[in-house]
């Protein structure tokens, strides 16, 4: 609760709006106890007085009535018919809704077709039958807006009691004998109660708003008694020749409801878990880049060369190093593949390279990405987004989410091309059909129709494919594309993106968890932890002979077809949190051969010959080799 | 999907029906004499018993609804015995007003509440975003029949750009251009809450729409931003959007007669108010039920929009 109650007060808005309506409410409370004129008694002579004259400071009303006498009252009364309307749909509201969701079955069913059929109607429509049918007067604008809200409580306490008549609690009450009335009183409601208020906070001004129409169209509060919507639709004859008795009771309005509404939206954003981890904030275009130093120069003269990238996560204060200074390259034609854990900063490291990784919370702080011997790392947007697709495209992982769910294959297929060749869509669809043929899906010119829904998963990975081939690229980056596919389709892919390649010369940087694939298609692999590289090489060497620990047990890990019972070999422990990184090796704490030196310092990644690296003091089968 | 629309109109079957019962039970907790409390306490005792037979009030409640039920399906709503005129002919009469002021609100509403939404998101935490969300505020905190009279005083009394109110002049040709002018305030001073209500609910649909796998895939693909947000986002977030549009064109339907009443605008609104103020109950009865039933049929077009631009509702 004091959690809660600090989070309102941050949000500086609904602070604000707390103490508005604070203020507002101690006025309406104590506006018997001040010296003020009687609000219901005419004054004739005195009529449509301006504001701050003598004895009435926001002047008098068509009749010579105090206008802030009335004003203060009129608060009053507006205050309480809403606050009574919210409290009266709210316990009638929750009644059904407990009921219906507690009971569930044909219950349920009756009730909520009911309540159904009232949402059938436009809003106001409701209330002004219900007031036709009882007459207008005070209680039955209350009663109309009252019974207009009463579906909105019903099925949002409804919704929560389904969830809460099914959990163990309330089986276990069950079992112990307690009734029905006796399970909704002590386990359902105490658990729906805040629910129920936070809904009447959110909705108390919409019924201080209607029922202030009400008064407003003559049907709610009758003279001379008067709220706030009355007073202004007394004054609507008067509005060009006195606008002052409009323009009081209408600011009044505003007042009130917009302070509530600040106050509704800070109590919503206060319990919206989804709000305080950052997680409705949108990826901006490109990654941000803050450079923490001046960008290195690339190592090599390959087609892509990173060098010391650097990319981190910044959620609420704390930093997460993603990827802690990565060096890799690839060339014309070759196929790298990165290999490690989830959460080893494989796919952040192939994001960064276009400026894909989602930000906020993603920022790039050093290092470079130089492409065609040109650094994109803080390079301007329009620079990256003409690069993207064109020379530098991307396969990603889960191709139901990653293909756009309400436009054809073929429209987003011709949009591809379309983007950087502006040929005509004619032109642009026969290549996307042609596309789609090289990829190997049947039927090319009637599935170029197709939705990606509408597809198998390995059909829609073709389409990825052929998706990223559009623009003739001179790098394709895949992350996992084979992951969230059956073990055959997979297979099938992986031929298609090897043949792809050969006949293309296209550069692949191919990034997976699994050794196997890394043995199909790549010509050298980096194995990824915790950030770094621990381990890069010539695929069959590194497979042959692993020389990191972490490598040797990640290959011991892989269940090997016939090879016969084998205990397979889990890693002990779990990857560091890469917002604590240890000093020295990061694998330290799960190796057996960590000795003190590994947790003192930082620890290069240092050629062993023959093309390979590695990030240990003590490399694996080196003895072996040289010997 | 001629076959959705045919669904969908027999499915609104059963909700017309609940909605004529309703408001046949509503009219029924009339206290007193129902025959007295429709033709007025001057009511001549051979107009209470010709009434009192006509609506089968010396029958049982249910077979009454069914008489009530049968003679509007023969188009026979009764009649109004304060205009002493068929209540369908002066529903239908009115009703054009209200629908050109409600729908021009509900154009409104809809495209500057998307626009405002998408362009808050495509910004968030910016100047344009906090600007937007600032005025949203203040419109969806605004009562629309303040907010009108505030217009009057300024645009029409002060200003003098537009007319003060009606919907056409007493004198003088009758074009479109005179309608645009009468129309431009009320129509604006009733989109304004639901233009809030829509840019609110568009900013939250974009935002978690922009965090999903597909428009990074449209940015890898090299797609320009502008596109992105336009295009692809905005097509995913008008699944969440639509149904809100419904709800908001019954909000402009029925909150049209606040508008109504502040530009003497002669719509159904205010005819329901007058009926009700002088306790034409017929005619509230009628007019209520014929409003319903529109917004009923409205929302089956909000279906339709739905299941054409998502493939994956079944149709």
């Amino acid at each position: 609760m004091i959690g809660f109650l600090k989070l309102l007060a941050r949000n500086r808005l609904a602070l604000a709006g707390l103490i508005v309506m604070g203020l507002v409410v101690v006025l309406a409370l104590i506006t018997p106890l001040l010296p003020l004129a009687n609000p219901d008694i005419p004054d004739t002579p005195n009529r449509f007085k301006p504001p701050f004259s003598d004895g009435a400071i926001l002047g008098t009303d068509h009749l010579g009535r105090d206008l802030l006498s009335r004003l203060l009252w009129g608060t009053r009364l507006s205050l309480a018919m809403g606050f009574a309307a919210a409290v009266i749909a709210a316990v009638l509201g929750s009644a059904i809704g407990i009921t219906a969701g507690f009971y569930g079955g044909r219950t349920d069913n009756i009730m909520m077709r009911g309540i159904d059929m009232l949402m059938a109607f436009p809003y106001i429509l409701l209330a002004l039958a219900i007031v036709a049918a009882l007459g207008p007067g005070l209680m039955n604008a209350l009663i109309a807006v009252a019974a207009v809200n009463v579906p909105f409580f019903a099925r949002n306490i409804r919704g929560i009691t389904v969830g809460i008549a099914h959990m163990e609690f309330v089986d276990a009450a069950r079992l112990a004998g307690m009734r029905d009335r006796e399970i909704i009183a002590a386990e359902v409601l105490p658990n729906v109660l805040p629910v129920i208020v936070i809904a009447m906070s959110t909705t108390v001004g919409w019924m201080i708003l209607e029922t202030a129409g009400l008064s407003f169209l003559g049907l709610g509060s009758q003279p001379p008694q008067a709220d706030l919507g009355s007073m202004l639709g007394e004054a609507r004859s008067a509005l060009i020749t006195s606008p002052h008795t409009s323009v009081v009771p209408g600011a009044m309005i505003l007042i009130i409801v917009m302070a509530i509404n600040l106050l509704g939206d800070g109590v919503r954003d206060a319990l919206d878990p989804r709000l305080k981890s950052g997680a409705l904030t949108r990826p901006m275009p490109a990654t941000m880049v803050d450079l923490q130093d001046a960008p290195p120069v690339a190592t090599t003269k390959s087609l892509l060369d990173i060098t010391q990238l650097r990319t981190e996560f910044r959620v609420r204060g704390r930093t997460y190093m993603a990827v802690g200074g990565v060096n890799l390259h690839v060339e014309k034609g070759e196929c790298l593949g990165i290999i490690g854990e989830s959460g080893s900063g494989k796919s952040v490291t192939a994001l960064s390279i276009m400026g894909l990784v989602a930000s906020p919370p993603g920022v790039i702080t050093g290092g470079a990405v130089h492409f065609d011997g040109k650094n994109l790392i803080g390079a301007p947007y329009e620079v990256l987004r003409s690069l993207r697709g064109r020379r530098v495209a991307y396969i990603f992982q889960d191709p139901l989410a990653t293909l756009h769910p309400l436009y054809t294959v073929g429209a987003q297929l011709v949009e591809a091309i379309q983007t950087h060749d502006p040929v005509p869509k004619s032109t642009a669809r026969a290549r996307a059909i042609d596309l789609l043929k090289s990829v190997r899906i049947p039927n090319a010119e009637s599935r170029i129709n197709s939705f990606p829904y509408e597809m198998s998963g390995g059909m829609r990975q073709r389409v990825g494919i052929a998706m990223a081939l559009a623009n003739d690229p001179g790098v394709i980056i895949a992350d996992e594309p084979t992951t969230a596919l059956d073990v055959t389709v997979q297979a099938q892919i992986l031929a298609l993106l090897s043949d792809l390649r050969r006949e293309r010369g296209l550069a692949i940087i191919f990034i997976t968890h699994d050794f196997g694939v890394v043995g199909q298609l790549c010509d050298r692999v980096a194995v990824m932890y915790a950030g770094r590289i621990v381990e890069e090489g010539p695929t069959e060497a590194v497979l042959r002979v692993p020389q990191h620990p972490y490598t040797s047990r990640l290959i011991d890990c892989v269940p090997v077809l016939g090879a016969g019972q084998r205990r397979l070999a889990a890693i002990p422990g779990l990857p560091p949190v890469v917002d604590r990184l240890p000093t020295g090796c990061a694998f330290a704490d799960r190796c057996d051969k960590a000795v003190d030196a590994c947790r003192s310092g930082d620890i290069a990644l240092n050629a062993s010959g023959l093309g390979r690296k590695t990030r240990c003091l003590f490399p694996e089968n080196t003895v072996k080799e040289t010997a | 999907m001629t076959g959705y629309i045919l669904k969908r109109l027999i499915s609104a079957i059963p909700v017309l029906l609940g909605i004529s019962v309703i408001v046949f039970l509503i009219m029924a907790m009339i206290p007193g004499d129902p025959a007295t409390a429709i033709l007025g306490s001057y009511a001549t005792p051979e107009n209470v018993e010709k009434l009192n037979r006509d609506l089968g009030l010396d029958q049982g409640i249910v077979s009454r609804y069914f008489i009530w039920l049968g003679n509007m399906l023969q188009g026979d709503f009764g009649r109004s015995f304060a205009l002493n005129r068929p209540v369908l002919d002066e529903v239908t009469d009115r009703f054009g007003a209200t629908l050109i002021l409600a729908g021009t609100s509900f154009v409104l509403c809809s495209v500057f509440g998307i626009a405002a939404g998408v362009i808050s998101a495509a910004r968030q935490y910016g100047f344009a975003d906090k600007a937007i969300t600032f005025v949203v505020l203040l419109g969806i905190s605004i009562p629309s029949f303040f907010l009108g009279m505030m217009m009057i005083l300024i645009f029409a009394v002060k200003l003098r750009w537009f007319p003060v109110s009606g919907m056409w002049p007493i004198y003088g040709a009758r074009n479109f251009w005179v309608l645009l002018d009468h129309l431009a305030m009320p129509a604006l001073a009733l989109a304004v809450v639901a233009t809030g209500v829509v840019a609110r609910l568009a900013r939250s649909a974009m935002l978690e729409v922009l965090r999903q796998d597909f428009v990074r895939t449209a940015r890898a693909k090299g797609v320009p931003e502008r596109r992105v947000i336009w295009r692809h986002a905005l097509r995913a977030a008008m699944v969440a959007i639509i149904p809100v549009l419904g709800i908001q064109a019954g909000f402009v339907l029925s909150g049209a007669v606040y508008i109504e009443m502040v530009f003497q605008w002669p719509g159904v609104g205010r005819m329901l108010v007058d009926a009700i103020l002088k306790r034409d109950i017929l005619l509230v009865q009628g007019g209520v039920v014929f409003i319903a039933a529109c917004y009923v049929l409205f929302n089956i077009l909000v279906d339709v929009a739905q299941a054409l631009l998502d493939p994956r509702i079944k149709t």
